[in-house]
């Protein structure tokens, strides 16, 4: 029993454990996700669509579905998911904001502060396609908007919304701020609360006004996940489907102003053309990897990142100063 | 019949760091061993490969007379104390301590005797229907002890348990625990860093350092007959007094020369030393105020930066020839701060050790 | 001298509270009120009373023979309860894997799922209807709810709730007691993690009920269909024709359970909501 000197003995070891518990997220991200993806960038280089009842291609054609796409509206239609996006994000992060410095502001007491949460958040668990179809409802040329706007005489003949590019662009930027502004206050809320107390105090005594306290106290310290809420609104902006399909019946009218990409995309999907679908999935891919990095990074600061992101804290920021 | 035994055995995690290079150790059926040292010294390491929860790079430890480097924790018939406590917090006290049992299918009627048993010994009998949030810390702490116990286990592992605790706490459990292992009979393996834990609680203790086993031995022997330099400075508090000196000869003996002291110490150990630098190891108690301790060649007259009155004795911080020293003497023959004492040194309690090895020259 | 100025400002706060909340009730508000009034009523004017034709609504929308709701209904349940219990256990199960456990690819799966943490699915939509026709999954309801198994915000909301809530020496207890791994996290990790489960289980559940875009491509059966493809069909259905009533009745039916089981559980809801976010 001295010494068998075998190299190496058998271990208790629990490694195989880590891979077999992270086994079936990864094989299911492999089937629904990585293949499906590495296909559809595959195709994105080949013509391959269904005309009729027959079957085009799969023939190789390098880059020209890329060239097909931008000499087609995908400009046009970028653009439009650009508008629609800001038109929604900018009121979306303004009263965000205010609301959350307001909620926090412990001068201001505001009381039912959990009642107005709850609304406020409510509509972003609402069906968006319901929500759209209400809005039609209710924003149609006879509906009950249209209604009381005429009955109470600031009309004098029903608008018809759907009708004009402002009016459709507006209702479903009206849709989408609805929809996001609670879940961005709750968020802002949250990172305003995780700021120590002690801070605020300090800049009452200092003599900061709330309106400096929020510029210069609030608004570096939460930086990080006013970040996170921008890019993470980026990419909801960028998948804006719901909406804007079920209000226009996926024709994006008036003249395709409110067509976004990804009805683009689900039209060639559902022409069949897979070439072309193909070739803006990928664009979209690329666009959003590009964000998923930037959302990394504000999720997982490296060791001089955090070293920069400490000092800024006790330094107030050139844009705050400017503000 | 459940020793311990490690048999050149080495710890490397994945990312390349040893952390125990080579480790013999030997601990005894029903003995009461503690491994301390300061943190990072593999004590804990040791531990949890005992217990399983560490895989063994190197080497074989056995458990009684089974290879045990290939057994996962549950077959190991040990049981374990966290520092945490790392008690369910989903269950009920009961619950957490019948959990073991349940699982390897002991009869309901059993798991519900043993339990009691448990809990009755350790006084839990009102709480075993609460959940760990509405226990203190002491309860705690017992129903951690209760959860090893229920399981008859035939080496018991406690790591740094009483760390959580507050200090008078500490010292009530440090007694429950050494009268649980005298009940008990088994086995018992103890991880602190606590040097006044090792010295109450165990049968023999296991200083380490650099995951590196410094001494292993009784607390008197220790105390008494430090093997180097870092066990001499570990165990015993307040620590023991380093003072640089140099060896010279006296007579027919030996002095170790510091300031304008000369202790006489004759030991032949030091003969090679003559004209050298030694570290003299005094511990506070060794000096003495006492007027019948002062004889020649034993004495040094040192100023006080700083004294503590404790009651019957007083610490005195002192500055003796450019050197720091810590003494204890009866508070009656204390001087107070900023005045000078005459001290006499217990010259057979000198330890003394090599410069460069930092070993014991002599005991 | 300062309480004039938080005075007004207290005011201005209210005046926008109740602005919002009013946009934020009020479509709902005549949502609720149209679908208990006729085609008829709804057609002659704007009324803030209900009416009476709340049970012939319902009853038609449910009897329509084109619509097939009450299947939709049963589609949506299905799908979005398997894609919330699916979800929310793997999700734990794989933030388990890559918390407690040490292994060579720890690192870099977890940089992984970081990566494609926001990255949305529209992305890879084509070859997703391919692979799942070639898998013959076409037309059914599997593509809806086995791809929940992957889900990585989930994932990341289960992690970050691990880390402050399960330390590593309760495995390592429950391992000495004889649990194997699967029980260890089934027995002592999932009642652990109760609370971000609920909370998850929720949002996975609502965001599979409201789901279109994929559902639309997958189902092309009528009897297959969840509501949100019902309620387009409604839209592109010749509009004006169409009983109003009924349009209502679907909508509330779309919307209202999920508004009845938020005010129930908001509390638990919008806590969670703000947990996701408070991460730096």
């Amino acid at each position: 029993m001295a010494k068998k000197s075998k190299p190496e003995i058998k271990q208790v070891s629990y490694a195989k454990w880590g891979y077999i518990f992270i086994a079936p997220f990864f094989i299911a991200f492999l089937i629904f996700q990585l293949i499906p993806l590495a296909q559809t960038i595959y195709y994105s280089f080949f013509e391959y669509y269904r005309s009729g009842l027959t079957i085009i291609g799969p023939n190789p054609v390098g880059f020209d579905n890329y060239k097909a796409l931008f000499d087609s509206d995908f400009l046009k239609y970028a653009g439009n998911t650009i508008i629609l996006w800001l038109a929604g994000f900018i009121p979306q992060i303004v009263i965000s904001l205010i609301l959350a410095a307001w909620f926090t502001d412990v001068r201001l007491k505001i009381r039912g502060k959990q009642f107005f949460k709850v609304v406020i958040y409510m509509p972003n668990l609402i069906m968006a396609s319901a929500f759209a179809m209400l809005f039609f409802a209710l924003f149609s040329e006879n509906g009950p908007v249209n209604a009381s706007l005429v009955s109470m005489g600031i009309l004098d003949k029903p608008f018809r919304f759907l009708a004009s590019v402002s009016g459709t662009r507006g209702l479903v930027a009206l849709m989408n701020f609805l929809m996001w502004f609670g879940n961005t206050t709750i968020l802002l809320m949250a990172a305003v609360m995780g700021i120590n107390p002690a801070l605020f105090e300090a800049a009452e005594l200092d003599g900061c006004s709330p309106r400096q306290t929020f510029f210069r106290i609030t608004l570096p310290m939460i930086r990080p996940i006013l970040v996170y809420v921008l890019i993470t609104s980026m990419i909801g902006g960028l998948q804006m489907f719901d909406v804007p399909q079920i209000l226009t019946n996926g024709k994006g009218s008036p003249d395709r102003t409110v067509t976004t990409l990804i009805m683009f995309l689900n039209n060639h999907l559902y022409s069949k053309n897979y070439g072309m679908a193909g070739a803006i999935s990928v664009i979209l891919f690329i666009i959003c990897a590009i964000l998923c990095l930037l959302v990394y990074f504000n999720l997982n600061p490296t060791e001089d990142d955090k070293k920069i992101r400490k000092r800024d804290r006790f330094k107030p920021r050139k844009e705050a100063l400017n503000g | 019949m459940a020793g311990i035994t490690f048999k050149h055995v080495e710890k490397t995690y994945g990312n390349g760091v040893t952390v125990v290079p080579d480790l013999n150790l030997e601990i005894k059926d029903k003995e009461f061993v503690v491994l301390v040292g300061p943190s990072g010294c593999g004590k804990s390491t040791t531990l949890r490969m005992i217990a399983g929860l560490e895989s063994i790079t190197k080497g074989e430890m056995y458990i009684g007379d089974t290879l045990m480097n290939a057994v996962p924790p549950k077959n190991r018939n040990i049981a374990m104390v966290f520092q945490s406590y790392a008690l369910y917090p989903h269950m009920s006290v009961y619950k957490n301590m019948a959990f073991a049992l349940e699982l390897a299918k002991t009869p309901k009627d059993e798991i519900d005797k043993k339990v009691h048993a448990a809990a009755e010994i350790l006084g839990l009998e009102p709480y075993l229907d609460r959940k760990p949030k509405a226990l203190s810390g002491g309860q705690r702490q017992r129903v951690a002890l209760g959860r090893a116990m229920v399981r008859n286990p035939e080496v018991f592992l406690l790591d740094e348990p009483l760390s959580n605790l507050d200090a008078k706490l500490r010292t009530e459990m440090r007694s429950q625990i050494s009268k649980l292992h005298k009940q008990l009979g088994t086995t018992f393996v103890y991880v602190t860093h606590d040097q006044t834990e090792a010295m109450t609680m165990g049968d023999r203790i296991c200083v380490m350092k650099d995951g590196m086993i410094q001494q292993f031995d009784t607390p008197q022997t220790l105390y008494d007959y430090p093997c180097n330099l870092f066990v001499a400075g570990f165990i015993g508090s307040p620590q023991m007094n380093f003072i640089n000196a140099r060896v010279e000869k006296a007579g027919d003996g030996y002095a170790l020369c510091f300031g304008e002291a000369k202790i006489r110490a004759n030991r032949t150990e030091l003969a090679p030393y003559v004209g050298k630098d030694v570290i003299c190891g005094v511990r506070p108690e060794d000096f003495h105020a006492e007027p019948q301790f002062m004889g020649d060649g034993n004495t040094i007259h040192a100023y006080i930066d700083l004294d503590e009155m404790m009651g019957s004795e007083s610490y005195l911080y002192l500055n003796y020839a450019d050197q720091k020293l810590v003494v204890r003497v009866p508070s009656r023959y204390a001087r107070k701060a900023d005045e000078f004492i005459k001290l006499a040194i217990d010259t057979e309690k000198l330890h003394i050790f090599d410069k460069d090895t930092e070993l014991a020259i002599c005991q | 001298m300062d309480k004039k100025p938080s005075h007004v400002r207290t005011v201005i706060a209210y005046v926008v509270l109740i602005i919002l909340t009013f946009l934020c009730l009020f479509f709902f508000y005549i949502l609720v009120i149209n679908c208990t009034r006729s085609h008829q009523q709804i057609q002659a004017g704007f009324s803030f009373l209900p009416g009476k034709s709340f049970a012939q609504n319902f009853n038609n929308v449910i009897h329509d023979a084109k619509l097939p709701v009450l299947s939709g209904i049963k589609n949506s349940l299905i799908v979005s309860a398997c894609c919330a219990a699916l979800a929310t256990y793997f999700s734990a199960l794989t933030a388990y894997g890559l918390y407690a456990y040490d292994f060579k690819l720890k690192k870099p799966a977890f940089i992984f799922i970081m990566l494609i943490l926001v990255m949305p699915t529209q992305v890879s939509a084509m070859g997703f209807i391919n692979v799942i026709t070639k898998m013959g999954m076409i037309n059914t309801l599997y593509p809806l709810i086995l791809p929940s198994v992957a889900a990585p915000a989930v994932f990341y909301f289960m992690y970050s709730y691990m880390q402050s809530t399960l330390p590593l020496e309760l495995i390592e207890a429950a391992r000495i007691d004889g649990c194997n791994e699967f029980k260890t996290f089934n027995r002592i990790v999932l009642p652990i993690m109760k609370p971000a489960i609920a909370v998850q289980a929720i949002f996975a559940f609502v965001q599979n009920w409201n789901n279109y875009f994929i559902p639309a491509l997958v189902l092309q059966e009528n009897s297959k269909r969840t509501l949100p493809i019902l309620i387009a069909m409604l839209r592109s259905a010749d509009f004006l024709k169409f009983d109003m009533g009924k349009v209502y009745m679907l909508i509330t039916i779309a919307i209202v359970p999920i508004i009845i089981v938020y005010i129930a559980l908001s509390r638990y809801i919008v806590a969670g909501v703000a947990l996701g976010g408070v991460k730096e």
